[in-house]
């Protein structure tokens, strides 16, 4: 019976919805609702709240969700619509009494005042509060529902979907069918359908079963696959009684199976490109250093972490000003951390590397004891952990097929790489300084005799490789907190894609980059992220059988020094 | 590749001497000033767990010192004899643990009920400590070889080791590999007879016998070491760190040298983590961690490299030096450690005994 009252309900709404909006009876309602809402009879209620549905404004809204809460009160003092009044938070006085302050019921909240003009206060003893039921609770969240359905913000009406699904009320499907019909937004029609089809899934029609596999299937819904597998499992309440529906849904079973293996793996995929990212950018500094000077730079994980620290000192600068720079105080970082880091680079250039240039693994030791007091020195300054919260514009992801999410601040990461190499390519095979840099690459002897000051070349090729390194700090806040140890994450993992990727060409760092990225992220999932690693190593050791100087080695006789 | 000529000459027997000195005080003083109640039992056995260290930085200087191999993965050559020797002593425990199981408490923890099969030989303590030893070392030659014959060396070679001290590190934090996980082994009972636990005197007396023979053993590795560098092989590892490609040319079988290197330096490592363990009273997967290895490789940086006399040196001092700041300005720590990296490197290539030379030469060092 009640399921009946609700479904006329529900269309009763809907036609006052879909009726010409907008034309109302000038001067609001008609009074008669006041008297029925007052009138303490379920049915007069009921008739009342589908006038007011269909003469739906923000006052009326207002009214129904305070006639929800019971907070709608008949006060006996006021003659104005019937006494009807909205309560606010009661407060208790000093007698231990309940005592109310009361607005208005409509058009809009005006508190009441006493004689004096200051604010009413009732006694909750001498209000009558409007009973609700359950069928009048139920008409106004259908109304609820319908409203936020037609809510202009597609995410609310994605959440209302999906809420109005998860009730299980059968009895809100109409609803969800017309509301599916009208919407223009396909996301919001997507979802709807799939609310719709879940609640099939309930039905106790086979028939209706039967179309919401096929639906589920069609709409390759993997979310809903726990759904579909506890009615295929034998020993649940909800198991599938009708022969056909269940091998409809085995079907369908099997199917969404398939497409979440699918997504997974797109996932892992992505994750496995932006982690690859970072270590491009790291790998980047590295490679160049490398190739140049024979050195690798061990703290070059701590220039990173300058980098990310450098992005929050300008977080916290700019959280001083108005609100408008938040967002520039994001880009402002990344030119900022390029620098700062790649003059650090300098430095150390000067007053450390060069002066070992001759003895590799000496400045590898010397690099890992300033990657030291990097560490600590940011412990002591920052404290273990702090973080600098995303801009608004790189929170959330696109959904580019059904459970796949990319979310924003990993493509931008991945955005951000591709224009660095394309920098550096640019930089390294399109202008002057690149041809030198390359030239002292493969003869730094005869590069000098033909006038290239290699010092020069030396010390911007360190501000270049820390600078980029900063600048991967300042992404990584990004998607993660930032602490004094944040480059002992990458640094290991970034050494061997110079290592695999020789340090010939820059194509073998972007290659060997993904390619470690892509791995570690891909096996995770199979064996975890420790086994992963192992695994990795394994591979990589193995590859350098074959290859011993990695994908692009450097040529010649240079190439063995 | 610059040479770090050490002519030996004149220095030799002033190293000599200092090396027989310091020998004779650890052998000796120590235990005597011991008895006489000046070093308290926990002073002695903190400089017994130095010497452990030293025994591992013998390892480092043959491989970087000698061979010029920059291995960044001997902290888990250390760990894999500490393991072999914390398994024994954890089985020996017998049903004395909490649980007065059989089994060692963490895996009554984890619910296991067999005892994993690779645990077993670790019942008997001669096998213990032939495994304690031959792991690393069959560990170090498989790898090594895998290495060196594709040539990897210099930075490469680092990197490689680095990543594989990560990658173990990693590996033994696992519940899955029976190991203890992160908790590692710990609350030994007993070693070969003696009590680790229990009463006070006992426990120190068993303490006295361990320092002692860490001291010993110290000593055998010391004289095996200078054997082995004052004969063919070294002149051999010292060519290789000088100039790799002149002596392949040559027609020496390169791999064969570095990877007999490597094992050695496996070898004594094991050794020293087998020493450590019983008189630290617990093994975890962070001695093996990627900074424990470099951690190694300063020692012999402060000592002086290619010189044995230079790592023992090192790993006494800079052991010492660790344990009294961190117990003093915990936070001046890693200043001091990176600070000493930067330093020695820069102005003293061959550490404190090369100060030796210098002065007796009045040449600075390459």
């Amino acid at each position: 019976m009640s399921a009946k009252v609700q479904l006329f309900l529900c269309i009763l709404t809907l036609a006052g919805f879909l009726s010409v909006p907008g034309t109302r009876a000038a001067g609001g309602l008609p009074d008669t609702v006041w008297e029925q809402l007052a009138s303490e009879d379920d049915h007069q209620i009921l008739a009342a709240i589908g006038v007011l549905i269909n003469n739906h404004d923000d006052g009326v809204y207002r009214l129904l969700i305070g006639l929800y809460e019971s907070r709608l009160y008949i006060y006996e003092e006021r003659s104005e619509q019937s006494g009807l009044v909205i309560g606010g938070e009661s407060e208790t006085n000093d007698d231990g009494d309940e005592m109310i302050p009361l607005e208005s019921a409509y058009p809009n909240a005006v508190l009441l005042t006493d004689d004096a003009g200051a604010p009413l206060r009732i006694d909750s003893f001498d209000l009558i509060p409007v009973e609700t039921n359950r069928e009048i609770r139920a008409a106004i969240e259908a109304y609820r529902m319908r409203l936020d359905l037609t809510h202009q913000d597609p995410a609310v009406r994605i959440q209302a979907s999906e809420s109005l699904a998860r009730s299980g009320k059968l009895s809100v499907l109409p609803i969800l069918r017309e509301a599916g019909q009208i919407d223009k937004n396909q996301e919001v029609r997507r979802a709807i359908e799939l609310a719709i089809l879940r609640l099939q899934l309930q039905s106790k029609d086979s028939l209706d079963r039967f179309m919401a596999a096929e639906g589920l299937q069609e709409h390759n819904a993997i979310d809903l696959l726990p759904a579909i597998a506890v009615r295929l499992n034998p020993e649940s309440e909800q198991y599938e009684q009708d022969q056909r529906v269940r091998e409809r849904m085995k079907e369908a079973s099997i199917s969404l199976g398939n497409w979440r293996r699918i997504a997974d793996i797109s996932q892992m995929a992505f994750f496995g490109l932006s982690l690859g990212s970072v270590l491009i950018l790291m790998a980047l500094g590295l490679a160049i250093i490398y190739g140049l000077l024979g050195v690798i730079n061990m703290a070059h994980g701590e220039f990173m972490m300058l980098g990310a620290y450098t992005a929050y000192v300008v977080y916290l600068i700019f959280s001083r000003l108005p609100v408008e720079y938040a967002e520039l105080s994001f880009w402002a970082a990344f030119p900022l951390a390029f620098c700062l880091a790649g003059l650090i680079g300098v430095l150390v250039e000067a007053l450390i590397i060069r002066r070992l240039y001759d003895r590799p693994l000496e400045s590898l030791l010397a690099t890992w004891g300033l990657g030291l007091i990097l560490i600590q020195g940011a412990r002591v300054i920052f404290g273990d952990n702090v973080n600098r919260p995303a801009p608004d514009f790189l929170t959330g992801g696109l959904e580019i097929l059904p459970g796949v999410v990319l979310a924003y601040n990993r493509l931008f990461i991945i955005a951000l790489t591709v224009f660095m190499i394309v920098g550096m390519f640019v930089l390294l095979y399109r202008t002057n300084l690149g041809l030198r840099i390359r030239a002292v690459t493969q003869n730094r002897a005869m590069s000098a005799c033909l006038g290239i000051r290699t010092r020069n070349i030396d010390r911007t090729a360190f501000f270049l490789g820390t600078g980029i390194a900063g600048v991967a700090g300042c992404a990584l806040t990004l998607i993660g907190n930032i602490v004094p140890n944040m480059g002992q994450n990458y640094i290991v993992d970034s050494f061997l894609v110079v290592v695999a990727g020789g340090v010939g060409k820059l194509i073998g760092t972007v290659v060997a980059g993904l390619a470690i990225g892509l791995t570690s992220k891909i096996a995770e999932p199979v064996m975890g992220a420790v086994f992963a690693k192992v695994f990795l190593l394994g591979l990589i050791v193995l590859f350098l059988q074959v290859r011993p100087t990695g994908l692009f080695p450097a040529k010649g006789r240079h190439a063995d020094q | 590749m610059s040479a770090h000529n050490l002519t030996h000459d004149t220095s030799q027997r002033t190293r000599a001497i200092i090396w027989a000195c310091l020998f004779c005080f650890l052998l000796i003083g120590m235990p005597a000033l011991n008895l006489a109640g000046i070093v308290s039992d926990s002073m002695l056995s903190q400089w017994g767990r130095y010497c452990c260290f030293a025994i591992a930085a013998l390892g480092v200087d043959l491989v970087w010192g000698y061979t010029g191999m920059l291995s960044l993965c001997q902290a888990f050559f250390f760990c894999l004899g500490g393991y072999a020797m914390g398994m024994h002593l954890i089985l020996m425990t017998g049903s004395e643990g909490a649980y007065g199981s059989a089994l060692p408490d963490f895996m009554v923890w984890n619910q296991v009920t067999e005892l994993p099969f690779f645990w077993k030989p670790f019942y008997h303590p001669a096998l213990a400590i032939i495994l304690g030893l031959t792991v690393p070392a069959v560990f170090a030659g498989i790898f090594g070889y895998l290495v060196f014959r594709s040539r990897v060396r210099g930075v490469y070679f680092a990197i490689i080791t680095q990543a594989l001290a990560l990658a173990m590190w990693l590996t033994f934090n696992r519940n899955e590999m029976m190991l203890g996980g992160t908790n590692g082994l710990t609350d030994f009972k007993e070693i070969f007879g003696f009590r680790l636990s229990g009463d006070p005197e006992v426990v120190a007396a068993t303490g006295r016998w361990l320092y002692l023979a860490t001291v010993v053993i110290l000593g055998g590795a010391y004289m095996l070491c200078r054997k082995l560098v004052n004969g063919k092989m070294g002149k051999v590892m010292i060519a290789i760190r000088d100039s790799e490609h002149r002596l392949r040319f040559t027609g020496y079988p390169i791999v064969n040298y570095k990877v007999f290197a490597f094992v050695v330096a496996a070898t004594l490592a094991g050794l020293g983590g087998m020493l450590y363990v019983p008189q630290m009273g617990i093994i975890t997967p962070s001695k093996m961690s990627v900074s424990a290895s470099i951690e190694l490789i300063v020692l012999v940086a402060v000592g002086g490299r290619s010189s044995l006399l230079g790592a023992v040196i090192g790993a006494l001092l800079v052991k010492a030096c660790y344990s009294e700041m961190t117990s003093r300005i915990p936070e001046a720590w890693p200043f001091f450690l990176g600070g000493a990296f930067i330093v020695i490197v820069l102005f003293l290539p061959n550490g404190l005994v090369g100060l030796l030379s210098r002065q007796k030469k009045g040449e600075s060092p390459a």
